[in-house]
């Protein structure tokens, strides 16, 4: 009898544990994917909420089976402090672990591998929303509107508001690198197209503690509107200079004064924490919808930031926003492939990827992709700093930069 | 006329920020005959300490900046008990590897902290309008920065010529075997001039911090961006950095304002201090006021 029952129990040990060793087939797929960007050293300002916002969403997505049948996605996320050779090791490490989609970061690591991308055939969704990543590159996938259709749609916008029968006056107030000169090439071009502003002077700036110099002789050039694409440090000295010097327009387009507007790195909360009430007045294009914007999707934006503890920095960035889209892309993806019933391969998520279409609750409008078309988000907002927050003017498209992008 | 001067007020004013932090690499540089290649770290660690009193535990400004320089003052003192002082009398190579390193692990630890990331900057405590006198605007933080650069500059070269401390340490700087010889504590020194170098670096990054806002990478990067003012004026000189300091700063305003924009010239402001800093070292290769050894075999 005793011997009997041992052997039932036995039996039923063998199948627990088979069981137990069978569970993570019946817990669905896990699907590899890989981010490199810059947590610490420069640019971690933007980098680090970026970070936290795609960290969050894939986090999001595994808990509340967001992909359904229990799949999960394993996403490592990979400080690369800013420097490409680092990103290119991570990039390199992420293809050994066969990932599906890569989640790249600076302008300078995409340009560096945009010719590996076509080679291996990866999907990439950049933080950096540089025209010339998808300019002759096939699987880059620009969550949002490019800087150079940020600035490309300023200048527009300038034209459109300016008062008075004479072209507006422009100044380029850009980062001395790839990252900078680009949007301002491609406003060169929408000028040759028939863009009526005259760009009287670039200003490529360094590590300045005042603008002073730079600031009056734009003054007595003539010039009204300076257009920036940088980061947030130097246009903050600057708009502190302005403040100082009494050149900042009271109102949009202000005679004799400057009226300051600029591209996606150059504005958001880090410039108010930066400049503070110099800020008030600066004109900001971006395509993401802001927490200060108070609605609906802002609202959904600071729950995900609630629900895994972010303080309110982190919660309101909109660099925070643009983690979240960036990963929702990639979730999206795969939601799509497997819907579509096809096998979740890079080949499969290219594809599917080439005609996604949703809305996100991080971006000012649908995300939608083409065969053709390597833009998510094609819509801007443009914001203005009021009150020490950014709120919403109006919603912009850029008209100049297709026939730009026509002319390529 | 009021553009020029205008020019010239602006050029003071970024040149005297550039010798006060400038001055933490001269004093440990007089002292040692070290680079200090960490030193802009320390410069934004004084920023930070100070925005951490104020903003966070609401000690009013001016405690947090005297507080922030003491603490950066010990700080720099240890950094230089634990890891220079084991190394004096190896080359000097070493010890610029060993400052190479610090920068890192500073960068380390303020990336741990939301410092690191993150952009902050000082509440307004001074008048936001600008003193402005014939047309020359400057604003009260420029000002300030600039009398809080000159009081610590003329402090420190009192110091230097007055106090025994001081002598004891341009003692050391001149012949550390003479100095030894008469009962001067080398190691002693060397750890007070790492000591006020810190001091000075943390009143350069509330300086710094006041003008271009918190930014970690922005501050730091001014430990890099004197260098030039430091070899022009002679490495080893107060008053040489003080002077350098502020023609670097009038030189990067005028060829910012004359000439950049025209002749189709651009970003002059940045270059012009490095083509001058070249000409000036063709003819005085240990800059302004540096001292010139001559060693007789």
């Amino acid at each position: 009898m005793k011997s009997k029952t041992a052997l039932i129990f036995n039996v039923l040990l063998v199948i627990v544990f088979l069981f137990a060793f069978t569970l993570p087939a019946f817990a669905g797929k896990t699907y590899k994917l890989g981010m490199s960007l810059a947590i610490t050293g420069p640019t971690s300002d933007a980098g680090n909420p970026y970070s936290k916002g795609a960290e969050d969403w894939f986090k999001f997505v595994n808990e509340t089976d967001y992909l359904g049948d229990g799949d999960k996605i394993d996403c490592p996320i990979r400080d690369d402090q800013y420097k490409n050779d680092t990103t290119k090791r991570f990039f390199e490490e992420f293809l050994d672990d066969e990932i599906l989609i890569f989640l790249s970061y600076a302008t300078g690591a995409n340009l560096a591998l945009k010719r590996d991308f076509e080679e291996v055939k990866i999907p990439v969704i950049p933080a950096s929303y540089h025209e010339g990543l998808i300019v002759d590159a096939n699987y880059t996938f620009m969550p949002v509107a490019t800087y150079s259709e940020n600035a490309v749609g300023l200048a527009e916008y300038v034209v459109g508001k300016h008062q008075g029968e004479d072209t507006p006056k422009v100044a380029f107030f850009i980062h001395p690198s790839a990252f900078g000169r680009g949007p301002l090439e491609d406003t060169q071009k929408a000028i040759a197209e028939g863009l009526k502003i005259d760009i009287v002077e670039v200003v490529e700036h360094g590590t300045d503690l005042d603008n002073t110099a730079m600031l009056q002789r734009l003054v007595s050039k003539g010039v009204q509107y300076v257009i920036c694409h940088t980061v947030q440090t130097p246009v903050a000295t600057m708009l502190t200079d302005a403040q100082r010097l009494g050149v900042s327009a009271g109102s949009f387009g202000e005679k004799g004064k400057l009226t300051f507007l600029g591209a996606h790195y150059t504005g958001g909360s880090d410039l108010i924490a930066l400049a503070g009430t110099a800020t008030e007045g600066y004109i900001w294009a971006d395509s993401y919808n802001l927490t200060s914007e108070n609605n609906e999707k802002a609202k959904k934006q600071l729950e995900l930031a609630e629900r895994y503890g972010r303080d309110d920095k982190a919660a309101n960035s909109h660099n925070y926003g643009a983690g979240i889209l960036a990963a929702q892309i990639a979730t999206e993806a795969i939601k799509e492939t497997k819907a579509a019933g096809l096998k979740i391969t890079r080949g499969n998520i290219y594809k599917t990827m080439q005609t996604l279409n949703f809305e996100s609750f991080a971006a000012a409008g649908p995300v939608t992709y083409s065969p053709t078309e390597r833009i998510g988000v094609d819509v801007m907002n443009i914001y203005v700093a009021q009150d020490g927050v950014f709120k919403k003017l109006q919603s912009f498209e850029s008209q100049y930069i297709q026939k730009v992008r026509a002319g390529r | 006329m009021s553009y020029f001067f205008q020019i010239v007020v602006s050029g003071i004013v970024v040149g005297s920020i550039y010798a006060l932090a400038a001055l933490g690499l001269v004093l440990v540089y007089k002292s040692s005959r070290v680079a200090n290649f960490a030193h802009g770290q320390i410069i934004a660690a004084g920023a930070f300490i100070t925005f951490f009193l104020t903003v966070r535990l609401g000690v009013p400004i001016f405690f947090s900046f005297l507080a922030s320089m003491l603490i950066t003052f010990f700080l720099a003192m240890s950094v230089e008990r634990i890891f220079l002082r084991r190394l004096i009398g190896e080359p000097i190579i070493s010890v610029i590897m060993v400052t190479i390193g610090l920068a890192s692990i500073f960068d380390g630890l303020i990336y741990l902290t939301p410092f690191g990331s993150e952009n902050f900057s000082f509440p307004d405590f001074l008048p936001t309008e600008s003193i402005v006198v014939g047309g020359v605007s400057i604003s009260w933080t420029q000002l300030v920065g600039v009398i809080i650069t000159f009081v610590l500059i003329g402090a420190f070269s009192w110091f230097f010529k007055k106090s025994t401390v001081g002598i004891s340490m341009r003692a050391v700087s001149d012949d550390q075997f003479g100095a030894m010889s008469v009962g001067i504590s080398v190691p002693r020194v060397f750890g007070l001039a790492w000591a006020t170098a810190g001091l000075s670096a943390a009143a350069a990054g509330c300086i710094i911090g006041n003008i271009t806002g918190l930014n970690f990478e922005t501050l730091h990067a001014f430990g890099i961006v004197v260098f030039p003012v430091v070899i022009l004026g002679g490495l080893d000189s107060i008053l040489g950095a003080v002077v350098a300091g502020i023609i670097m700063g009038l030189i990067q305003q005028f060829a910012s304002g004359y000439l950049d924009g025209n002749f189709g010239l651009n970003g002059t402001g940045d270059v012009m201090p490095y083509i001058i800093l070249l000409v000036i070292l063709l003819f005085k290769p240990h800059g302004l006021f540096g001292i010139h050894e001559i060693e007789r075999v």
